[in-house]
């Protein structure tokens, strides 16, 4: 649905491009065909494994990516993010990681019920839990820690914002803030992809300006920043997507969004092209 | 006489075994489960019988199998633990031969699972079908920590998990009761006391004696016989009204923490109730 529209902005815009099936590519670590054939790669792969392992090597030969393989990065894990927004002095609910079930634990008791416990890399909502005592942190940890693998033993345990019923979801590209809107559910996991509606939100300069620095903490790019609302109308940046659908922000706002991403990436490619010309 | 121990690790309770056959003059050897080559078509010698203390519940049950299909006696035989490490087939069992036990739903799909918590009220019990000290044992007290709970069974996959067994939470009072049945006869009972609703002795319970009732016999027997006898602990829950539920039945239990309390020579009487299931085989 996104790719579609992207594609239909960039034929508009007389852009000459390719669609790439990550698929099909063989990436050599040494600057190849693709490199000396695209001034710019736009990702928009889904797995953010993928994403980003494609986007270091494309990186490592020194073709321009939006987004880019740090900020990918940074996005992707859940931990990363934290850690940069709370490093750029911006509003996140209070986060602690732990390693092991008795440690996430002690941590979450300490915190005080309701927590929210979320895999550190994951998205949609997906195995994200809300957990309201002792015996459900439990019953959570111990099976979080048999799903195995090193990922789920790293617990990411935040302090439960009592948000409104919704957040507020913002598109962030480079320097602008092109719309904010509205994720209303009556469930706590706001995803669209859960079944939550999109409804327009006035664009007001707080959430402009904490969405803008978000997105710079995190290296900047097409972006999209989740806020929460807390009870005293407090806003905190809870997670920052590197690669954000919209079709549900199609219907609520009227702005061109892929038109939007497409003058970005293209303005990109200007940047690139020009800077590899110079060094010739 | 000669009778071989099959396990995984040799514990208390297992050190114990060998001495009690050792002081009833009869020669046993440890089958370890890692090593242990069975052959099909079954063939075993140099065994008149083999007691089973795999920790592995698929181990104990397919060395279970081909042992008993060697026609070696063997103590538990894989009718009792095919039924006790399966707790789908245990509650069946207890329900076919009338014995009270807590109430179940079983679902297939997570969906499903919460429609039927929601119709049951909370808490609810979820458990893994088979799985041993609790393990993975989910108390689900809110609609949040049932989707949270859900969610991750469906994602830890597997024949097992994907099949949801929902027990009604019995308020129980701070303990439940583990009773020993060999051979058809209640031999001991425990209170297991312990503040988490989880009272395993393997996770901090704290165990007591408890008499045996006529009460406790009798559930106790009933469901030893609804699983197939053999040498079996059983879980009993007290509910407020005052009945007594099965809510497992174990068929390789751990019995460290009760021989004191309780003053039996459990890995005793265990052993005597092997050379007898022996005896009465070659008299046949």
């Amino acid at each position: 649905m996104e790719e579609k529209r992207i594609f239909q902005a960039l034929v508009a815009r007389g852009a000459d491009f390719e669609r790439l099936d990550e698929g099909h590519l063989a990436l050599s670590f040494h600057r190849d065909g693709l490199g000396q054939r695209y001034g710019l790669i736009w990702s928009r792969v889904i797995s953010h494994t993928r994403a980003l392992y494609a986007l270091s090597i494309l990186n490592g030969w020194g073709l321009r990516t939006v987004n880019s393989y740090q900020t990918v990065l940074t996005c992707g894990d859940k931990v990363l993010t934290t850690g940069a927004l709370v490093r750029h002095g911006i509003p996140t609910p209070r986060t602690t990681v732990a390693f092991d079930v008795e440690t996430a634990l002690a941590a979450m008791e300490e915190m005080g019920y309701p927590v929210v416990l979320k895999p550190a890399v994951g998205s949609w909502g997906r195995l994200l839990c809300r957990v309201n005592d002792r015996e459900t942190a439990e019953a959570v940890l111990t099976h979080k820690a048999a799903l195995g693998g090193p990922s789920h033993n790293v617990f990411y345990i935040q302090e439960y914002i009592p948000k409104p019923d919704r957040d507020i979801r913002v598109l962030v590209v480079g320097d602008e803030v092109v719309y904010a809107v509205y994720r209303r559910a009556e469930h706590w996991i706001t995803n669209t992809a859960r079944g939550a509606q999109t409804l327009p939100c006035p664009l007001t300069p707080a959430i402009a300006d904490l969405s803008l620095a978000a997105a710079r903490a995190v290296g900047g790019g097409i972006l999209a920043v989740d806020l929460l609302e807390d009870a005293d109308g407090r806003l905190l940046v809870s997670e920052v997507n590197h690669t954000p659908e919209f079709h549900g922000a199609m219907q609520a706002v009227d702005t061109d969004i892929a038109g939007k991403m497409a003058d970005y990436v293209l303005e990109q490619f200007r940047i690139a092209t020009t800077l590899s010309r110079e060094e010739e | 006489m000669r009778v071989g121990v099959l396990c995984s690790r040799v514990r208390i309770e297992e050190k114990w075994l060998f001495q009690a056959f050792e002081e009833r003059g009869v020669e046993v050897e440890r089958i370890d489960d890692e090593a242990i080559i069975l052959g099909l078509p079954a063939q075993m010698d140099g065994y008149d019988g083999v007691l089973i203390r795999s920790l592995s519940h698929s181990r104990a049950l397919y060395a279970s199998r081909v042992l008993s299909a060697c026609g070696i006696p063997v103590v538990n035989p894989p009718e009792v633990i095919a039924t006790c490490g399966d707790k789908l087939l245990t509650t069946l069992a207890l329900i076919q031969h009338g014995v009270p036990t807590p109430q179940v739903r079983v679902t297939f799909s997570p969906e499903a699972a919460l429609s039927a918590i929601e119709e049951m009220g909370y808490p609810v019990v979820l458990k893994p079908l088979n799985g041993s000290w609790g393990r993975l044992q989910a108390k689900i007290n809110d609609r949040d920590a049932a989707e949270a709970l859900l969610e991750h069974k469906q994602t830890l996959g597997g024949y097992l998990h994907s099949i949801f067994y929902i027990q009604e939470y019995v308020q129980k009072p701070g303990r439940d009761i583990r009773s020993f049945v060999v051979g058809g006869e209640t031999i001991a009972a425990i209170y297991r006391n312990s503040s988490h609703w989880i009272t395993n002795t393997a996770r901090g319970a704290q165990a007591t004696n408890c008499p045996v009732t006529p009460e406790i016999d009798q559930v106790s027997r009933a469901a030893a016989e609804a699983v197939g006898g053999g040498v079996v602990a059983i879980d009993i829950l007290e509910s407020p009204d005052g009945r007594l539920l099965v809510s497992e039945v174990n068929h390789t239990p751990e019995f460290r923490n009760s021989v004191a309390p309780t003053g039996v020579d459990i890995p005793g009487r265990i052993a005597d109730y092997v050379v007898e299931v022996i005896t009465m085989k070659s008299e046949r």
